[in-house]
């Protein structure tokens, strides 16, 4: 009862952020009755799927301070448990996203276990190892389809929500956005949780969590385990929005960085952090790159701009864009 | 400070709101094509896009010096004289982006199909998301034969797939070994027996190494090392270790621009020595290939156009003849078939006389191309219709090529396969390193 009072609570956050965040509601829930393009739509669907991601990254990198650079393995996992399922045994999806989340959740206290026991970059770079060894071994384990992927066939009726088929985005939209707001108030309940609280002060000083009595390594692997189901949920989404996984685009490194550089660059840490990370460079990303690459001789700049960009806001505010709103907040006291 | 926050943040509400200016005037026929025109594939993307623009630009005109029907019609006949605006975009390579593209090409420029996507696993994609919103696609250079098994009735492939070409590949071995190549003596089996195979690993270069695996078998050779490796790969020392250590006759490879130049460079520095080296077209019949120089002189590749194709086709080289003024090189195994693919939307739109979705698609179910009117060295283009393999262009025919010296002392590509159309007698053994 208490988890869930803490989860609506949000009398600690600014009241113009609170009204920042009922107009952002509004927007989104009314996106699809906008006129809007269909690429627009799926720019915004990404945007919530990273937002998603960036907000599990966020509970281990942001609030635990683990850099993670190994979240594409659970996105993995999650995309290939719905797929495999729904094909091999004709499981709908609303069955195979939680054993989805079940199975990335058991991989994440395996390797969770021995890789906490590192610390800062070896910890980073164990998850990069750990990611691809799970992409090789997937590229060459000819039932989840090898390299090649798994395609889910079509079933025709359109819509058919117990498998997820759509022909119009805007269902996707909304089933997207109901993850997105459930995943959001959960993520404030986590905030005033004992686990929420015990992992700020491991980020803040180790030895002295633990000379409070916290138990650092399970709290790691306690956030690291809620992290992995947010990433496993948005990966059996993935597989149904796309008809189409291979381990290269489900468990690349390219995405485990695209995530992390999401959370980061909008502020690692906060609620908004992810939020505002996937805000600004989802619709870059897309937008750039689909008008630049179309017109001959500018092909490929998007990419340096992208970069840029992010160079820019690491050398002026490592804590992201969220860092520069709370520092003007700040000067402003 | 608020308010530039809330303007920027209005101005990016605003950007994604606006519907794309969709606006089908009566005369303009929208075709979307999607390529990779960056990440590693983007010379072959430069090579698709100048193809497909280049036969745009002879079915809008009318061309007299050039001997095809398109080029006499300044436009669609059938739908009076509609011209082709074609809609670039780039996948880049990734599945997801392409069907966000296509998505974006259907709904908001409303392009009549699509053409694309090179890469098998961005068609596999791009072909589903036409499937689903009933949009005709015609294909004219991915070559995984999963894509037309798939009983779609929005798709329509124009190249002969990796099956034939692999195919291709093994019959020239065994006629090799039984003295059929110009210019060569009947080879022993047993020294080119042992093969070694390396492949990219994503639904092309996958599923090459599965249909040369099943040939190898199928015609006796043994297969001692079948490697998958990543395009993207900054290093393939350790692959072409184990290709080298299998001690192989016949090396075979199925790799993409980049990947296939930093193949060739790494095979050199660990002095291979294959007697032939052979490659899955893509990669290998690239102008940066050529680039290599001496390097390359004697390697195969498999292709649908070489360059002495014009020797035997007086269509194909004026059409050449136009590549080259506006690019500066001749046609490749891609620029053809891009150019292949636009030409046969041209056809297809011509005899549907209309660009409803349905009239298409009987067009494309009906329709039969002479291979008069095509670049390529093929009998024609007639798609099949039943059968397990729906879309299939089943009139294509492959050819293998060998880098050669010529004359002048540039290096070329001589089509040695199929033995009775050679240009120029085989280079056997192949150099080493």
């Amino acid at each position: 009862m208490e988890a869930v009072k803490n989860a609506f609570d949000f009398g600690d956050m600014p009241r113009n952020e609170l009204g920042l965040a009922a107009v952002v509601l509004a927007f989104l829930l009314s996106f699809p009755l906008m006129p809007h393009s269909s690429f627009g739509m799926a720019t915004m669907i990404q945007f919530l799927m990273f937002s998603l991601y960036g907000m599990g990254w966020n509970l281990i990198g942001g609030y635990g301070g683990q850099v993670d650079l190994g979240k594409a393995q659970y996105v993995g996992i999650g995309a290939y448990t719905t797929a495999v399922m729904m094909i091999r045994w004709d499981v709908p999806f609303w069955f195979s996203m939680p054993v989805g989340m079940a199975l990335a959740v058991g991989w994440s206290f395996i390797i969770g276990y021995p890789l906490f026991r590192l610390k800062g970059h070896y910890f980073a770079i164990a998850t990069i190892a750990t990611s691809l060894v799970l992409k090789d071994l997937f590229e060459v384990w000819n039932f989840v389809g090898g390299a090649r992927g798994l395609e889910i066939p079509l079933k025709g009726d359109f819509p058919n929500w117990l498998y997820l088929q759509f022909r119009e985005d805007y269902y996707y939209y909304y089933v997207i956005l109901g993850m997105f707001l459930i995943g959001f108030i959960y993520m404030n309940g986590f905030r005033h949780s004992r686990l929420g609280y015990q992992l700020r002060a491991i980020k803040d000083n180790e030895h002295v969590a633990r000379s409070l009595g916290i138990d650092v390594h399970w709290s790691k692997i306690k956030a690291y385990a809620v992290a992995t189901a947010y990433v496993a949920m948005v990966g059996s989404f993935h597989a149904c929005y796309n008809f189409n996984i291979e381990p290269e685009d489900t468990m690349s490194l390219d995405l485990s960085v695209l995530i992390a550089m999401m959370a980061m660059l909008g502020g690692a840490g906060s609620m908004w952090g992810p939020i505002i990370g996937a805000a600004i460079l989802v619709p870059m990303k897309n937008y750039l790159g689909s008008w630049l690459g179309g017109q001959a001789g500018f092909a490929g700049i998007d990419l340096a701009l992208y970069g840029m960009i992010i160079m820019f806001i690491a050398a002026a505010q490592p804590r992201g864009v969220y860092g520069i709103v709370e520092a003007m907040r700040a000067r402003r006291r | 400070m608020r308010k530039i926050a809330l303007v920027a943040a209005i101005a990016m509400l605003a950007a994604m709101l606006v519907p794309a200016m969709a606006w089908a005037g009566p005369k303009e026929i929208k075709i979307g094509v999607i390529y990779p025109l960056t990440g590693p594939a983007a010379a072959a993307g430069r090579e698709l896009r100048a193809g497909a623009e280049l036969a745009a630009d002879i079915a809008n005109q009318v061309m007299p010096g050039i001997n095809m029907d398109m080029a006499k019609n300044g436009g669609v006949k059938s739908l009076g004289g509609a011209k082709l605006t074609l809609i670039f975009k780039d996948h880049q390579g990734n599945p997801q982006l392409g069907a966000d593209l296509a998505k974006k090409l259907i709904l908001d420029d409303k392009v009549v199909g699509i053409l694309g996507c090179y890469y098998s696993s961005v068609t596999k994609t791009v072909s589903a998301v036409c499937e689903r919103y009933g949009v005709p696609m015609i294909n004219g250079s991915s070559t995984s034969p999963t894509l037309t098994k798939r009983g779609f009735k929005w798709f329509w492939r124009t190249t002969p797939h990796d099956k034939w070409f692999t195919k291709d590949l093994f019959e020239f071995l065994v006629g090799l070994t039984k003295g059929k190549a110009k210019g060569v003596k009947a080879v022993p089996r047993e020294e080119i027996n042992t093969l070694a195979a390396a492949c990219e690993k994503t639904e092309w270069g996958s599923n090459v190494a599965i249909e040369i695996k099943n040939f190898a078998k199928e015609y006796g050779f043994n297969l001692a090392a079948n490697i998958l490796y990543a395009a993207k790969s900054p290093d393939l020392s350790s692959e072409v270790q184990s290709l080298i250590a299998a001690k192989p006759g016949a090396m075979l490879f199925a790799s993409y621009t980049s990947d296939a130049l930093l193949m060739i460079k790494t095979l050199k520095s660990m002095k291979a020595k294959p007697k032939i080296l052979w490659g899955q077209d893509a990669g290998f019949d690239k102008p940066e290939f050529v680039s290599l120089g001496d390097d390359i002189v004697g390697v195969l590749t498999r292709s649908v156009f070489l360059p002495s194709v014009v020797k035997m086709k007086p269509l194909s080289g004026q059409v050449n003849d136009l590549y080259v003024k506006k690019m500066g090189h001749d046609l490749d195994g891609a620029s053809a078939r891009a150019f292949t693919g636009l030409q046969t939307w041209v056809y297809v739109l011509e005899k549907a006389g209309s660009t409803e979705p349905k009239a298409i698609q009987a067009a494309c179910n009906t329709i039969s191309i002479p291979g008069n009117q095509l670049v390529v060295p093929w009998v024609g283009i007639k798609f099949s219709t039943k059968g397990d393999e729906i879309g299939q262009n089943v009139l294509g025919g492959g050819l293998i090529g060998q880098y050669q010296k010529q004359k002048d002392g540039k290096i070329g590509l001589e089509v040695v396969y199929p033995f009775d159309i050679a240009t120029a007698p085989l280079v056997y053994p192949f150099q080493g390193y």
